[in-house]
């Protein structure tokens, strides 16, 4: 079996549902979403208008089930979809855009365009027309695990590093526990402390949890990517991990597509309810805190901003959460422009972080984050999202800025007034 | 200050019990309307005592006689019609005294003195079927309208007969009733609808002339924009109740006692431009909707055909016709045929689809 243009072709029929035909129908060409979107605004590039990175997704609904669309097919007035064509788009597909669905809150219509380049995604992986980067990140992720190769002798070493620093015990394959723990390659890579931060604070709680062997890895390459499929493989993992230890709830880690995968894509993908609840970490942490099982001590002396990770204030709506939570620990916390559901992304959601070829153009969409925060005056960036913080981490470098970049998880600990 | 003479309406409102307060009263009122000046009220003043008679002959073709009465039959003589009676009008079948060969002589001679000078008032419409359907001294409407049109200054449509064909002109209109402006087209015809209209609008268009020597400005429908610029609706005094929400549902529940809103017992505020809501009736005593009933939407073309009165605006005004059901059941039968074939060529494409792979994410060469 191969990637083919019949296969895209197929599968851009196959997305093509109600919802989709009624936004390609009802758009009505105003160009709004070009100003909503980073990789415009930072370029000014027009080809990075969002409606326009759909247009050969919008072609075959038109051919195919419009009826003006099929008389023009009937005789030969329709210009059918190419494959030089889809070549053609993959960069304004996987490069320029991070689905970060700024553009579905500004479009006056109400038209989801984010959902729709998610759905665009399937027809391009199945022409072969996936970055090269992304298609390397899927492929690790079905074969090993994880999409940047972890393996679960390094989460072992990582488990070992962490009850040392910590001084906590981590447990694994627990049956009935009250939560699991996830993480992300980057959290088990760069960001270990992660782990250690969350248990030292859901023991504090009270609250029993643990890792699965089976299942450490929260990221999905295959919604990246645009392959239902193989999202469906990975994020079933997850699944039957957490129903065989009977926990309550999964925590997705500091991941924005994490959540977005296991939260909302997740039940659709295996077609039912999950047998547990599934809970991004700031909402439990959230939850602690309101029932008093969280209690925090001290202040940290300085100003610092919040930056607000796509995929969970905007599209998952947790951005009260991190708010509620710095208020008790940073009183010189300051409010960057836009924030909460209309925060600019960092440039790399999406999968754009994993795909080598939109490194240049991820690093010029990263100015619109580099004015925020120096419009702002702040040295310290607090976010919850492991990607975002690598991204803005390299594009720190690159830009030759001081700043120290938080994740609020372990900020939340070094906090923790402990019984 | 000029003693004025003899025949100016000075003498004539004085004569009448009239007293100058209550006539620059009048003056003020008018000069309110047209947004001038308050020292202009003493120019309007000045030039209505002092205006010597400008001839108006009016004509009543398919009517009811409510304009004249609306304008003539006040409880007490007003200013109105006084301005309009006793100084100006030369003819007008309903009011003079003569009548027969006697009463046409009046109006023959009225436009040979005036000619090019006179203003022309015309309430009711013109039938254009049978000439015979409506005749004054033998002549018909039409002949008579068109021989009177001729030597005057302007025509002034009054009612909304006149001014778009009104209830003779309703469905199926058996008498193929048209409004003045339909006929006279050389000149400038001012509409001055309403069923009947606000007797200070019909005497307003004719102070503007007597003072300023021209007619007021007139919006897309021929209507002087003082008095017709703006919805019942939107001066309603009820609008606040409309924009909270707050309706009446029947004419003795609740929201009728309390004052809300009658849109949806089929007020037609909304889309009647006239001044009731600010002159409003009987000396300023009420109008409709202060009286607990919704607008007729009477100073609007075709509005005995708008539907039932007490259908809200948000409802069709007439029932759904049967070509039009049938063109909707041919859309919805051809929405089901298209989705049918819609969803076949889907769940095609999902019968094609082929599990996609890590290997097939490459293309073999």
């Amino acid at each position: 079996m191969s990637a083919s243009l019949q296969r895209g072709v197929n599968a851009f029929k196959e997305v093509i549902d109600a919802p989709v035909a009624a936004f390609f129908a009802s758009c009505v060409h105003c160009g709004l979403c070009a100003e909503s979107c980073l990789f415009y605004t930072e370029t000014g590039d027009p080809q990075y208008t969002p409606i326009h990175k759909l247009e050969p997704l919008r072609r075959v609904w038109q051919q195919e089930y419009t009826l003006l669309g099929r008389l023009a097919k009937l005789v030969g007035l329709a210009k059918p979809v190419t494959d030089a064509e889809l070549a053609a788009w993959s960069p304004l597909v996987y490069d320029s855009c991070s689905m970060c669905g700024r553009c579905s809150m500004v479009c006056p219509v109400g038209n989801d365009i984010t959902l729709m380049i998610r759905k665009m995604r399937e027809g391009m992986a199945a022409a072969g027309h996936a970055p090269e980067g992304l298609v390397t990140a899927t492929q690790r992720s079905i074969q090993s695990g994880s999409p940047a190769g972890v393996k679960w002798v390094t989460v072992q070493a990582q488990i070992k590093r962490m009850q040392k620093q910590f001084g906590i015990d981590i447990p694994v394959n627990l049956e009935n526990a009250d939560y699991l723990v996830l993480m992300s390659s980057w959290e088990i890579l760069n960001y270990p402390e992660y782990l250690g931060s969350v248990g030292r604070i859901l023991d504090n709680a009270g609250a029993t949890w643990t890792l699965s062997e089976h299942a450490y890895e929260a990221t999905n390459s295959g919604i990246q990517i645009g392959v239902s499929d193989l999202a469906r493989e990975l994020v079933g993992r997850i699944v039957k991990a957490a129903e065989d230890l009977k926990v309550k709830c999964v925590i997705s880690p500091e991941c924005g597509h994490a959540y977005t995968a296991l939260r909302w894509e997740g039940p659709n993908l295996m077609g039912r309810r999950f047998g547990f609840e599934v809970k991004h970490i700031l909402e439990v942490l959230d939850d602690l805190r309101r029932s008093g099982r969280l209690k925090l001590k001290g202040s940290i002396d300085k100003p610092l901003t919040y930056h607000d990770p796509c995929q969970i204030s905007r599209r998952g709506g947790v951005h009260q959460q991190p708010r509620a939570l710095l208020r008790q620990i940073a009183p010189q916390f300051r409010e960057m422009s836009d924030p909460g559901v209309m925060n600019w992304c960092c440039g790399g959601g999406g999968g754009v972080s994993a795909n080598e070829r939109a490194e240049p153009l991820r690093t010029i969409a990263f100015k619109r984050k580099k004015a925020q925060i120096e419009k702002l005056g702040v040295n310290t960036v607090v976010t919850s999202c492991a990607n975002c913080r690598v991204v803005i981490e390299e594009a720190l470098e690159h830009y030759h800025m001081n700043i120290e970049l938080l994740g609020l998880t372990e900020l939340v600990a070094e906090h923790l007034a402990e019984d | 200050m000029n003693r004025p003479a003899d025949n100016t309406l000075r003498i004539a409102l004085s004569d009448a019990g009239i007293s100058r307060r209550d006539f620059l009263g009048f003056c003020a009122t008018l000069a309110a309307a047209y947004a001038l000046p308050a020292s202009s009220v003493i120019v309007i003043a000045a030039a209505l005592e002092n205006a010597s008679r400008t001839s108006v002959i009016w004509l009543s073709f398919q009517e009811c006689t409510g304009c004249t009465e609306s304008l003539t039959r006040s409880h007490t003589p007003t200013i109105e019609g006084l301005i309009l009676e006793q100084v100006s009008l030369d003819y007008h079948h309903t009011l003079q005294a003569a009548s027969g060969e006697a009463a046409e002589r009046a109006r023959e001679e009225s436009m040979r003195a005036n000619a090019g000078k006179y203003l022309l008032v015309v309430d009711g419409s013109v039938p254009l079927g049978n000439p015979g359907y409506s005749t004054i001294a033998g002549v018909s409407n039409f002949d008579m309208l068109m021989e009177t049109a001729k030597g005057a200054a302007a025509v002034i449509a009054v009612g909304t007969c006149a001014a778009y064909g009104g209830l003779p002109a309703a469905q199926p209109n058996p008498t193929g009733a048209v409004p003045v402006s339909q006929l006279i087209k050389d000149k400038p015809v001012i509409n001055v609808p309403g069923c009947p209209p606000i007797p200070v609008v019909i005497t307003g268009v004719l102070a503007h002339f007597l003072t300023f020597g021209t007619l007021p400005e007139l919006d897309g429908r021929g209507r002087p924009t003082i008095f017709y610029g703006e919805s019942i609706h939107d001066r309603c005094y009820r609008r606040p109740s409309y924009d909270q929400g707050k309706f009446a549902e029947s004419f003795d529940d609740e929201g009728a006692r309390k004052g809300w809103c009658l849109f949806k017992l089929g007020c037609k505020g909304p889309v009647t431009h006239n001044a009731c809501a600010t002159t409003k009736w009987n000396n300023g005593v009420s109008f409709p909707i202060q009286s607990g009933h919704g607008c007729l939407g009477c100073a609007e073309p075709d509005f005995w055909d708008m539907g039932s009165f007490y259908k809200a605006l948000s409802m069709p005004a007439t029932p759904v016709r049967k070509a039009v059901a049938g063109a909707a059941a041919a859309g919805v039968g051809a929405g089901v045929a298209v989705a049918f074939a819609n969803r076949a060529k889907k769940a095609a494409a999902k019968a094609a689809h082929e599990t996609v792979k890590v290997e097939d994410l490459t293309k073999k060469p």
